[in-house]
């Protein structure tokens, strides 16, 4: 499916503009909320979640750990389902959380790959469980293997891999289920600076060839920042969307981009909110 | 990888000096001290009679190893689909779960009695008790392993839509198989047990009913000599199922 019009500056450097208004979402949610336990244990993890995202848009979701960001994803991909009231709009039409299951691809925050599977059985897992053929699969994903840096690696097993590698099979496992929206989450969390950045301009190559559209979380803002057509910054707990940010940074962006003043322009308002915020939480904490 | 070798060497070493250094022992204790043959008898005797006897002996063996195999094969299959059947479907496991542990609480000798009452004297009754026993050790660990997988695996292959039955074949089983590997070893030896001691109780042929016969006969070299092939087939068997465990489960 080809986004066209809708996806402007993706490989001529302009800005990106307006995505969310000239196409229809993929998603809708509006007082999306949900609160875990009961009574004196009840955690309310997300308050009052308003969010859309266009077609092809890369947007990103930071927050401070523990700020309902795995919640929120856990609802998008169908396994959770969100407080009653909360309006889910997928493809425009309204759905329950369940109804999701199968129809969005979801990276967790852990690689969860399959350690009796080698590197092409895991990739090709979402393929076996749609009921596609093992030959039909394993011809769809050589092309892929190269790109995700994981050509020679097909036969070996996860143990065999470094963590780098082992997030680009999960990666691929992801990209090789199309769906209209595709979730991950915090995939380079556990990666170190070095590995980090490469694999951020490879994420930002990869998401450009195959059109798709990315909510990606980090709590790292200058990731998200890099990442992004649009930044959500969530409040510590519960999880409240304190600020959305356009970032009208050009594409394709390379590493140096995150010194230049736009970009610490944009840090500083990120910052600068969730400053504000933690200042907030520490003063109802001290009851000052 | 030397070192490896070296490792393994050694360790096969002292697998083997192990046992040897007891047989040495055994040996001299009861020449030494001359204990005589009904109370203990030599290693070296035991063997010479594990030669004479040889045809019974194996003839025996072949009884034995018949029943407990299609004790194993039937109980294991048996506890392996229960297993499954319970974790796809919850209720059945609230009905029947306490019917299983309250059986498993008796000792499976204990139900030998009814086995040859319902089964008879032939091998049929062997097989009933080893398939109980080999059952239940392979159906406790199986079901363990099967419910113990990770849940966030099982959300990611519900995320991509996975029903069920999938989520089994794709995930729980392939997941549990350490676990089940570990219920069928334990099994092997049981089998083996549960076979002799069966055959002990009351039979026409095998290991158990020789090393009965000859107790009752007053040929305790050759109850020796039962038990001595008896133990060398359970280690040989073992050893395969050990083998297998390795293989199928190499990513532990
Ligand atoms: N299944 C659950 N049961 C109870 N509390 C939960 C559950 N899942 C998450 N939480 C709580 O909800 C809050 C948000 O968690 P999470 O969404 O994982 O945060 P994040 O991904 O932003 O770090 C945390 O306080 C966590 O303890
Ligand atoms: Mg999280």
């Amino acid at each position: 499916m080809m986004a066209g019009g809708a996806m402007p500056g993706r490989t001529i450097p302009q800005p990106v503009e307006a995505v969310p208004e000239t196409a229809p979402p993929i998603v809708e949610l509006a007082n999306v909320s949900k609160t875990f336990g009961q009574g004196r244990q009840e955690v309310s993890a997300l308050e009052h979640i308003r969010l859309a995202i266009g077609r092809g848009e890369f947007v990103t979701v930071v927050g401070p750990s523990g700020c309902g960001k795995s919640t929120l994803f856990n609802i998008l991909a169908g396994l959770t389902e969100a407080d009653p009231g909360a309006s889910i709009r997928y493809g425009g039409q309204p759905r329950a959380a369940k109804e999701l299951l199968g129809k969005v691809a979801f990276m967790p925050q852990r690689d969860l790959l399959l350690p009796w599977r080698r590197v092409v059985d895991n990739a090709i897992l979402p393929l076996q469980v749609e009921g596609m053929s093992r030959a039909e699969a394993l011809k769809r994903a050589a092309p892929m293997f190269p790109e995700f840096g994981l050509a020679g690696f097909e036969k070996h097993y996860p143990h065999q891999l470094s963590g780098g590698m082992r997030q680009r099979v999960a990666l691929m496992r992801t990209f090789l289920f199309e769906r209209d929206l595709t979730l991950l989450d915090e995939p380079f969390g556990a990666l170190d600076a070095l590995t980090r950045s490469l694999m951020q301009r490879w994420l930002l190559e990869v998401w450009q060839r195959h059109q798709r559209t990315i909510l990606f979380i980090t709590h790292d803002v200058d990731e998200a920042i890099f990442l992004g057509d649009r930044v959500v910054v969530m409040t510590a707990r519960p999880g409240r969307i304190k600020l959305v940010l356009d970032v009208k940074l050009p594409r394709p962006r390379d590493a140096e981009i995150v010194t230049s003043p736009e970009f610490i322009q944009i840090k500083r308002q990120v910052l600068a909110a969730i400053e504000e915020e933690s200042l907030k939480s520490f003063q109802q904490a001290t009851g000052g | 990888m030397s070192n490896k070798t070296a490792a393994l060497g050694a360790d096969i070493a002292i697998g083997v000096a192990g046992p040897l250094l007891v047989l040495v022992l055994w040996e001299a204790l009861v020449r030494g001290l001359a204990v005589p043959t009904y109370v203990l008898p030599a290693p070296s005797a035991i063997a010479a009679q594990v030669v004479t006897d040889l045809p019974l002996l194996l003839g025996g063996l072949g009884v034995t190893l018949g029943e407990a195999a299609a004790g194993y094969a039937i109980g294991a299959a048996i506890a392996l689909a229960l297993a499954c059947l319970f974790v796809l479907a919850p209720v059945l496991e609230r009905i029947l779960l306490p019917v299983l542990v309250a059986l498993n609480s008796v000792p499976v000798v204990a139900f030998a009695p009814v086995a040859l009452l319902w089964f008879g004297m032939g091998p049929a009754s062997k097989i009933a008790m080893v398939t109980l026993a080999v059952g239940f050790a392979v159906f406790v660990n199986a079901h363990h392993g099967l419910r113990a997988v990770d849940e966030s695996a099982a959300n990611l292959l519900r995320s991509f839509g996975a029903g069920p039955l999938r989520q089994m074949v794709l995930l729980r089983v392939p997941a549990a198989l350490p676990s089940i590997m570990n219920g069928l070893r334990v099994a092997v030896v049981r089998s083996m047990i549960i076979a002799i001691v069966a055959e002990m109780i009351g039979a026409y042929k095998g290991l158990g009913w020789t090393i009965f016969e000859a107790t009752q006969q007053v040929d305790f070299l050759r109850v020796w000599a039962a038990i001595a092939v008896a133990s060398a087939a359970s280690m040989a068997v073992y050893g395969v199922v050990n083998w297998l465990d390795r293989r199928l489960v190499f990513w532990r």
